[in-house]
């Protein structure tokens, strides 16, 4: 089994060296190697908590993490074919788990991005705060099935680091996008 | 096989025999009256297979993007008509497309990934220029394969400058740079960097504008060989960590009209040396601030003649900016008084997800779904004309006729 530290080393390592090869021009670097930065000093990353509380006080939602306000306690989603299992909290795709992947692995033909953008998901079992990778499965057309879009924190793509519109696939050799996986790089300190 | 045969004949001449009795039958039962008066109609002339000619162009047609979310090697872009209600067209978008149409309305300009294999095999990137007498391409440009592919459809990912000269076609490696297009050389002329910044928003003359991460514009201008002459940095308008605007915006008396997720409208004024920015004002009063937001794929629609703004909204929290809208609000520009709020029917046709208004003094306003359902309203009243219960698969833009 694969560390954590191990995953998010390897996570990292394909992101750093995406980023070597394929951006020489300064523009680049201004946005996202701020995200790299970032993640590789994960103490001092800003948690975004605000989504949780005030969705609390709106109706439910088909999607999203709304719940309604009564005392009881939400139900907690294992199901990683679920649009609502919590590591999926900033993604907008397919999920991968549907299409022949699971919640952290693309699908057999597919070839993992090397690039991603990055979400802060609570996991409602420990109540921690987690890192995410959101990296998207290449080299198909769109899987279609389980499609997923939860937004939490997602900024436009002039922040691209936080952006899940661009096609991350777009640095592969096939820029086909097929399907979007979420891999936790580590707990996200407060 | 003859045994086969001499049965069917059998059964068939049995059949005729029973068939002419009962006709006999039921003759004797009509009125003399009516067998009298039956004509029966001439035969129908052969027809000649043709190629329809599109009609007379009309401020009220309207360009539909259809990204073909479940296939998106398949986007294509369709001509309709508001006040027939009728699909007029179609012309083929690839993967990850954008569209823009020349100003002098002869040309519809389609930038798009192509693979000789359908999914996969060699990689073409290509701007394809269409013909609107008869949409069909009549040439194309190849391009590096570094073009921008951006879900989240703008007019700014490809576009013309004012005079039609230039086209702006962006790219995105993640690195961000702008291909300036000669359209008459039909040649690529430079590629300039942008400097993390995003999009190609031209104004007048043979300029553009990106969106920078810290909320300033980038403005470079262009010079008569098609490079780069200068490049300035403006002001911050907005607060990416507090409030970010989509990165669509509307043209309105104010210039570029940008709406943020919180709900706040800030114009940008474009057209002099220096970027100058409007005073913001809000779509939401307090109470309904972070309650109720813009939100959906194409969320602001402008009428000039009315000089009104339209914009999708819902109920709902952070994060909630793609969802789809519930309500159309409706603004006069001047004022920045709410005029209406034209709920959706959601249940029957879907959430809106994308809204345009036609430029004419008799607006209509397009509406499109997330159940890819099509409503053509009347702008001004927001009266239900036209519906399409399911047009496509996924209309998340659409954009006028020059």
């Amino acid at each position: 089994m694969i560390s954590m530290q191990a995953r998010f080393d390897r996570v990292m390592e394909l992101a750093a060296r995406g980023v070597a090869r394929r951006s020489s021009r300064r523009g680049f670097l201004g946005s996202f190697a701020m995200a790299i930065t970032g993640v590789a000093a994960l103490p001092l990353l800003p948690v975004r908590r605000g989504a949780v509380a005030e969705a609390a006080e709106l109706p439910a939602k088909s999607e999203g993490v709304a719940h309604d306000s009564k005392a009881t306690p939400p139900k907690i989603v294992t199901d990683p074919n679920s649009c609502e299992y919590w590591k999926y909290c900033a993604i907008d795709g397919f999920l991968c788990a549907c299409c022949g992947g699971t919640s952290s692995t693309c699908p057999p033909g597919t070839d993992p991005s090397p690039i991603t953008w990055i979400g802060t998901c609570q996991n409602p079992a420990d109540g921690r705060d987690y890192l995410v990778s959101y990296n998207d499965c290449c080299g198909r057309t769109t899987c279609g099935a389980c499609t997923c879009v939860r937004n939490e924190g997602e900024k436009p793509m002039y922040r691209m680091s936080l952006n899940n519109d661009v096609n991350w696939c777009m640095a592969n050799d096939n820029p086909n996008y097929h399907c979007s996986v979420s891999v936790i790089l580590g707990v996200a300190e407060k | 096989m003859w045994h086969d045969r001499a049965v069917s004949t059998k059964l068939t001449r049995g059949g005729l025999m029973r068939l002419g009795r009962i006709s006999v039958a039921l003759a004797a039962m009509l009125p003399t009256a009516v067998l009298a008066t039956t004509v029966v109609p001439p035969p129908l002339a052969p027809e000649h297979i043709g190629i329809e000619k599109l009609p007379p162009r009309s401020a009220h047609w309207a360009y539909l993007l259809d990204v073909s979310w479940s296939n998106y090697i398949d986007e294509r872009v369709y001509v309709y008509d508001g006040d027939a209600g009728r699909l007029l067209g179609m012309m083929d978008l690839g993967y990850y497309g954008n569209f823009a149409e020349s100003p002098d309305g002869r040309t519809s300009a389609l930038a798009a990934t192509y693979w000789s294999r359908g999914g996969h095999g060699e990689r073409t990137e290509v701007v394809e220029w269409y013909d609107n007498q008869t949409l069909k391409p009549r040439g194309e440009l190849v391009l590096p394969a570094k073009r921008a592919q951006v879900g989240a459809i703008t007019p700014f990912n490809l576009a013309y400058s004012d005079d039609g000269r230039y086209l702006y076609s962006t790219n995105l490696t993640p690195a961000s740079s702008v291909s300036v297009i000669d359209v008459a050389k039909n040649a690529t002329t430079s590629e300039i960097d942008t400097d993390g910044c995003v999009q190609a928003i031209p104004s007048a003359p043979h300029r553009f504008s990106a969106i920078c991460e810290n909320g300033r514009l980038l403005t470079v201008a262009v010079d008569e060989k098609g490079q780069e002459s200068s490049r300035s940095i403006s002001d911050a308008f907005f607060d990416v960590d507090k409030d970010p605007v989509f990165v669509q915006s509307v043209p309105t008396p104010v210039g570029a009209t940008f709406v943020s997720f919180l709900g706040d409208i800030h114009g940008v004024d474009l057209t002099g040396q220096a970027v100058q920015f409007a005073p913001v004002w809000a779509l939401v009063s307090a109470k309904e601030r972070g309650r109720w937001r813009p939100g959906g794929q194409q969320i602001l629609a402008y009428n000039a003649p009315l000089n009104r703004l339209y914009v999708l909204m819902h109920r709902g929290g952070e994060g909630s900016h793609k969802e789809a809208g519930s309500e159309i609000w409706v603004f006069d520009v001047g004022s920045h008084k709410r005029l209406a709020r034209w709920p959706v029917a959601v249940a029957k046709h879907g959430g809106a997800v994308a809204l345009l208004a036609t430029r004419d003094s008799e607006p209509l306003l397009y509406v499109a779904t997330d159940r890819s359902a099509l409503l053509v309203l009347d702008a001004r009243s927001g009266r239900v004309i036209h519906m399409e219960e399911k047009l496509g698969q996924s209309l998340w833009y659409m954009q006028n006729p020059s």
